[in-house]
């Protein structure tokens, strides 16, 4: 499957406009109350701002005109009624769309992440992880600007116009419709170029997702560039992103910017319009003065919310823009779903390949024709050169991917039908790579560990006594409550296998894969480690990857993994003998 | 916001290191707010126009006049606001490219101490998000600024022109608005910071759960992870929703200030008229005028939501723009010859004392060894040998010269590292060994064939230009290790530095590429932390380190026959039998 995000943009379908927004109102469904109150506010709101010129426009002819001042004041006092209750209107609309904006965008970085979570090892491999950063941050917050600063403003602006329209049209039908043909160009105008300002920012936000990537990299790997002295290439490799961000950027900012003079012009336009026929129509004895002001304000009504429209409209080719390349991920399925029981294929060993064949995507076959069984309570040994796919072996038990042809058996059953949680449980991998999460020694020896998560320090320790791992706890300062970073240097990496090993071991797998997990432990720590390992429940059965040989010399069986085959050794002199010879061949 | 106690009275004090920021624009924002503006001052003019004509209306001649007038107006309006976008769009996007520019140049010549303090997740937001904010400063909020600031002032002159006294009654608004921006402003700006913190914690939380993806899914902590980024995530959301509370007051306070001023003229502009001190014409474009000033004050106080993020942004920014530069005090270029000696060197790493009064020295064309326990400090011992990281007492000297009065380009030039874990970049492989440029076709081809990488590469379908995945997963981790030390050897060092390279490397393999490094680098010193002794055997020198301390140094047959800690160690590599014993 490719999942490669960057590429996958071409071959896909563009999501229409439409279905995008269906989307993204889907998240804010439960948010019905609020955005119905919003309208109803937006709706005051622009209601009661049409109201007043007309109100002005009445009082002028009315009273003004025929020298009644005590009209003007009355009417003056209803405008002051009529701004309070706008303004609380006004807060309103502002609260509660700005809410339902940010619930929204707290949602959508929900979404993205959960579905990030549900992707394999393998979305992973394919994608740089700035790019993902990117997405999940800066995407969602381009929707989010949208929705809670321009979505209100978007339909207060429309419904203004609505009622402006409606009001130029009642007023005097000819003049309104002339009034109006500018309007109908801008509209004409919009669709036209709105594709084309999309595709500018979709190309702007890539490239600001790659100069994210870029920058990733660079830096979570500094200590490489300063040893070889590379800081002008990391400079040189961020100046080539960065000018290539300008470039697109800068284009898309051109392309949004079209909107406001275009729009002001139209909307200039109009008022000629207005006032060229107004004055025509006042000498014909056919308009008032006083129409004629509040006409003007109301052909302003109409196109000053128009030129915010062209703001806005920006905004939405932005946020839409985003919204593609979020939904790129969301799009995303694993590829390694929980499939059903079908009962008709069963294994006896605890773990068995039966004919697995495996490549990663777009290379060539790793595996060949895999067949082996794990029996429990056994220790296993996968030796063999480098690059000979004992990794990619332990991989498939875990089913951090799966066969491209063949089956593995957990247990029994296809590992295919169990439950993530279930499959987790029986299957302790340690990886080559020992990963950590910012915290304490606690928190990452019960990663995710449920039966011991919620025991205190002293009944963790006696849990710790009782698996024999005190030793390994006594190498770090402060015990459990040892602080440890992610990428950081304050532990070195054999601490950090220490710490991987300790937190498989607690989870008490039913099958427990060291990948070289000791690799850079000293020897005599490793012995402890061995020691622990022999006095794990009888039941549990070790796979040891490794190639130094006194790590795997009391297996039960060892097996030699060269070439994408899995051969197994007679004994531990075979093994040697095979190591020798297929470095020779191999 | 140390200083924001200080200077209550000094409304944007951050406002000078902003415009400090763009002064090498300073003839684009001319230009920018000359032509803001030209085409204001000619939108000022049109309700004056429209006014002339409402009064005109019974000359039609006069009246086709003032539309030929409107109409040329509009149209330059049209040519100067579209001028004006496009060089906006350029200053701004060009101010952003310097500013990440210059921020990545700053960092790029910082410590690593510093990177790894100032955690990379939180200069990604630094480099991405904050700069994006001075972005939109640039972009919307100068020339906003500027020309609301233009419109309200014509317009106020405007107004005056016309009738001072009702002038007078509705310029009264100004105040009341700019007070309710000024408190606004200021509550919000401490939030914004702490909204661009919670922004870094995402970054970190996101970037953990990818770089750790296999270790999730490994041990089913999915929920966990989303559990960690459903925490950041709310703090998020209601740091978004308390700015949004304060900034929901701002537009209905200036909306509502603005219709007590068009009520005021209503009022009083009434009664001028029907007292006779006003023309209806006059009272329209006082109407207009209005409107004019109110919409620019509304857009400031849109503007003032991105002047506060941008304040907030460029303040973060400055302290990395405002870091020391690094001091490449050494001055010396002689070519390294491969002597190093360190005297009495302690280190102290996260307050816990990492090296206790470290000395020894290696002659060129010698082999150390550093062996020891885990955490006993080996890697540190290497960091400081290369100036990864400073010693706080005692002094590292390479041919009897302190390391840092070496010129770094031409110290690193001499010095191949080779560290533990994999480094592997998202390039091709040759890019990958030949990290630096001046790495020749020859020295590469000399580093691959070292560290028997050959046939490995020549089985790859685009061979060198193989692109290999960011984190290097498509490779094993002793194929990583040995494009790691092809690294180290293209540039053809003078010094070799193994950070338990052996660990990852089988016994065979290792024999072969230790029989090339003598053979293809002769008189190369080699410097290597193993955990194996049988690698370190034929070693020149041995040091036995141990919770930051040397325990021992000498030959393998002087160790066996004088560290009982050497011994130990050697006796765990030599049988299993002894097991239970051990423990």
């Amino acid at each position: 499957m490719n999942y490669n995000l960057n590429d996958i943009s071409a071959k896909q379908q563009k999501a229409s406009t439409l279905t995008i927004l269906k989307k993204l109102l889907l998240l804010i469904r439960e948010e019905r109350k609020n955005l119905l109150l919003a309208l109803l506010a937006i709706l005051t709101n622009s209601g009661l701002n049409l109201m007043s010129p007309f109100i002005i426009g009445y009082t002028i002819d009315h009273y003004v005109m025929h020298k009644d001042y005590h009209g003007v004041l009355l009417n003056a006092g209803l405008l002051i009624c009529m701004a309070l209750a706008a303004f609380g209107a006004s807060y309103t609309q502002t609260r509660m769309m700005g809410g339902v904006g940010q619930r929204m965008l707290f949602k959508l970085r929900n979404t993205v992440f959960n579905k990030l979570q549900e992707l394999p090892v393998a979305f992973f491999n394919q994608n740089k992880a700035g790019d993902l950063i990117s997405r999940v941050n800066n995407d969602t917050d381009k929707i989010n600007q949208f929705f809670s600063q321009s979505l209100m403003q978007f339909i207060g602006t429309l419904a203004t116009m609505t009622g402006a329209g409606i009001f130029l049209l009642v007023i005097n039908f000819r003049l309104g419709v002339a009034t109006l043909v500018p309007g109908l160009l801008i509209f004409i105008f919009t669709k036209l170029t709105s594709q084309w300002v999309k595709r500018k920012n979709t190309a702007s936000l890539k490239t600001t997702g790659g100069l994210s990537a870029e920058i990733q990299e660079s830096l979570n790997n500094f200590k490489v560039i300063i040893a070889f002295n590379r800081r002008d290439y990391f400079k040189k490799r961020f100046e080539e992103v960065n000018n290539q961000n300008y470039v697109t950027a800068r284009s898309a900012g051109i392309a949004n910017n079209i909107f406001i003079p275009v729009y002001g012009f139209f909307a200039s336009m109009a008022q000629l319009i207005v006032l060229t026929a107004g004055i025509y129509l006042i000498s014909t004895g056919q308009f008032t003065i006083g129409l004629l002001v509040s006409y003007l304000s109301y052909a302003t009504n109409f196109y000053n919310p128009l030129r915010q429209l062209a703001a806005l409209w920006t905004n939405f080719q932005v946020a839409m823009a985003g919204s593609d390349r979020i939904s790129h991920i969301l799009n995303m399925e694993s590829n390694l779903p929980v499939l059903k029981e079908m009962g008709d294929q069963k294994s006896n060993s605890l773990l068995e390949f039966r004919n697995v064949h495996f490549g990663y995507p777009g290379g060539n076959e790793i595996l060949h024709n895999i067949n082996f069984n794990l029996e429990r309570g056994k220790t296993y040994a996968l030796v063999g050169p480098t690059g000979g796919g004992k990794t990619t072996t332990a991989s498939l038990i875990a089913r951090l991917y799966d066969p491209v042809k063949g089956q593995v058996f957990l247990d029994g059953k296809d590992i295919r039908t169990w439950q993530p949680d279930e499959r987790t449980k029986k299957i302790g991998f340690i990886l080559q790579e020992p990963f950590l999460f910012t915290g304490t020694v606690r928190d990452n020896i019960l990663y995710s560990n449920q039966q011991y998560k919620d025991y205190s320090n002293k009944q963790l320790e006696e849990v710790i006594i009782s698996a024999n791992l005190q030793s390994l706890l006594a190498i770090f300062e402060k015990g459990l409550d040892t602080t440890v970073t992610s990428g950081g240097e304050s532990i070195s990496l054999g601490q950090k296998q220490l710490i991987a090993f300790m937190r498989a071991v607690l989870r008490n797998p039913d099958i427990l894969i060291l990948d070289e997990a000791t690799a850079n432990i000293d020897t005599i720590t490793e012995q402890v480690l061995q020691n622990i390992l022999n006095k794990l429940p009888k039941e549990t059965t070790r796979v040891i990857i490794a190639h130094r040989l006194n790590t795997i010399q009391n297996a039960d069986e060892i097996f030699f993994v060269n070439a994408g085959e899995v051969i197994r050794a007679g004994s531990f002199d075979d093994a040697v003998d095979m190591l020798l010879q297929g470095k020779r061949t191999g | 916001m140390a200083k924001k106690g200080a200077a209550p009275a000094d409304s944007k004090p951050k406002g000078p290191g902003i415009s400090s920021l763009l002064k090498p624009y300073k003839g684009m924002i001319i230009l920018l707010i000359f032509l803001a503006l030209l085409s204001n001052g000619i939108n000022l003019v049109l309700p004056r126009i429209i006014a002339s004509g409402i009064d005109a209306y019974p000359s039609h001649y006069v009246v086709k006049n003032i539309l030929t007038a409107f109409l040329s107006a509009s149209i330059i309006i049209f040519i100067f606001t579209y001028l004006q976008s496009i060089i906006q769009t350029n200053t701004s996007e060009r101010v952003a490219r310097d500013l990440r520019s210059q921020l990545a140049a700053k960092i790029s010549m910082q410590s690593y101490a510093y990177i790894e303090k100032a955690n990379p997740s939180k200069l990604l937001t630094n480099l991405t998000a904050d700069v994006d904010s001075v972005k939109m400063f640039v972009s919307q909020a100068i020339v906003t600024i500027a020309s609301s600031l233009i419109i309200i002032i014509g317009a106020c002159i405007m107004l005056f022109s016309i009738n001072w006294k009702l002038a007078f009654a509705v310029v009264a608004i100004i105040p009341i608005i700019g007070g309710a921006f000024f408190f606004v402003t200021k509550k919000v700006r401490p939030i914004f910071m702490k909204g661009r913190e919670v922004i870094d914690k995402l970054n970190k939380v996101i970037n953990e759960s990818i770089l750790g993806a296999a270790l999730i899914r490994v041990i089913n902590s999915q929920q966990p992870e989303y559990d960690k980024f459903l925490l950041a995530n709310t703090e998020a959301k209601n740091l978004g929703l308390s700015i949004l509370r304060l900034f929901a007051w701002l537009i209905p306070i200036i909306v509502l200030t603005a219709s007590f001023a068009s009520i005021t003229i209503l009022t009083l502009g009434g009664h001028f008229i029907i007292t006779g001190n006003m023309t209806l014409g006059d009272f329209a474009a006082f109407s207009s005028y209005l409107s004019l000033l109110i919409f620019p004050i509304i857009l400031i106080g849109f503007m003032s939501n991105v002047i506060a993020q941008a304040t907030a942004s460029f303040q973060r920014i400055s302290v990395i723009l405002e870091l020391p530069q690094l001091p490449d005090s050494g001055t010396i270029k002689d070519a390294l010859q491969g002597n190093i000696s360190v005297k009495n060197v302690s280190v102290v790493y996260d307050q816990k004392p990492a090296l206790k009064n470290i000395s020894f020295s290696v002659n060129s064309g010698s082999t150390l060894a550093i062996i020891g326990p885990t955490a006993a400090g080996k890697t540190q011992l290497l960091y400081l040998l290369t100036g990864l990281i400073k010693p706080g007492e005692g002094t590292v000297e390479f041919d009897g010269k302190d390391i840092n009065s070496f010129n770094k380009e031409n110290f690193y030039s001499h010095v191949g590292f080779v560290f533990q874990d994999s480094i592997i970049f998202n390039m091709s492989i040759r890019e990958n060994i030949a990290f630096s440029d001046k790495v020749t076709d020859e020295s590469l081809a000399k580093a691959i064939a070292t560290a028997e990488l050959k046939d490995f590469i020549d089985a790859l379908p685009d061979k060198l230009n193989t692109i290999v995945s960011e984190r290097g997963n498509s490779l094993s981790g002793g194929q990583k290790q040995r494009i790691m030390l092809a690294r180290a050897l293209a540039i053809n060092p003078k010094i070799l530095l193994l950070d338990d390279f052996t660990a990852r490397v089988d016994n065979n393999t290792e024999l072969k590429i230790v029989n090339n490094v003598r053979q293809n680098y002769p008189g190369i010193t080699l410097i290597s932390i193993t955990q194996k002794i049988a690698s370190a055997e034929h070693f020149d020198q041995i040091i036995v380190l141990m919770e930051g301390e040397i325990l021992a140094t000498g030959t393998h047959k002087q160790l066996m026959a004088g560290s009982t800690e050497y011994i130990q160690i050697y006796n765990s590599q030599q049988s299993t039998s002894n097991y239970e014993l051990q423990s």
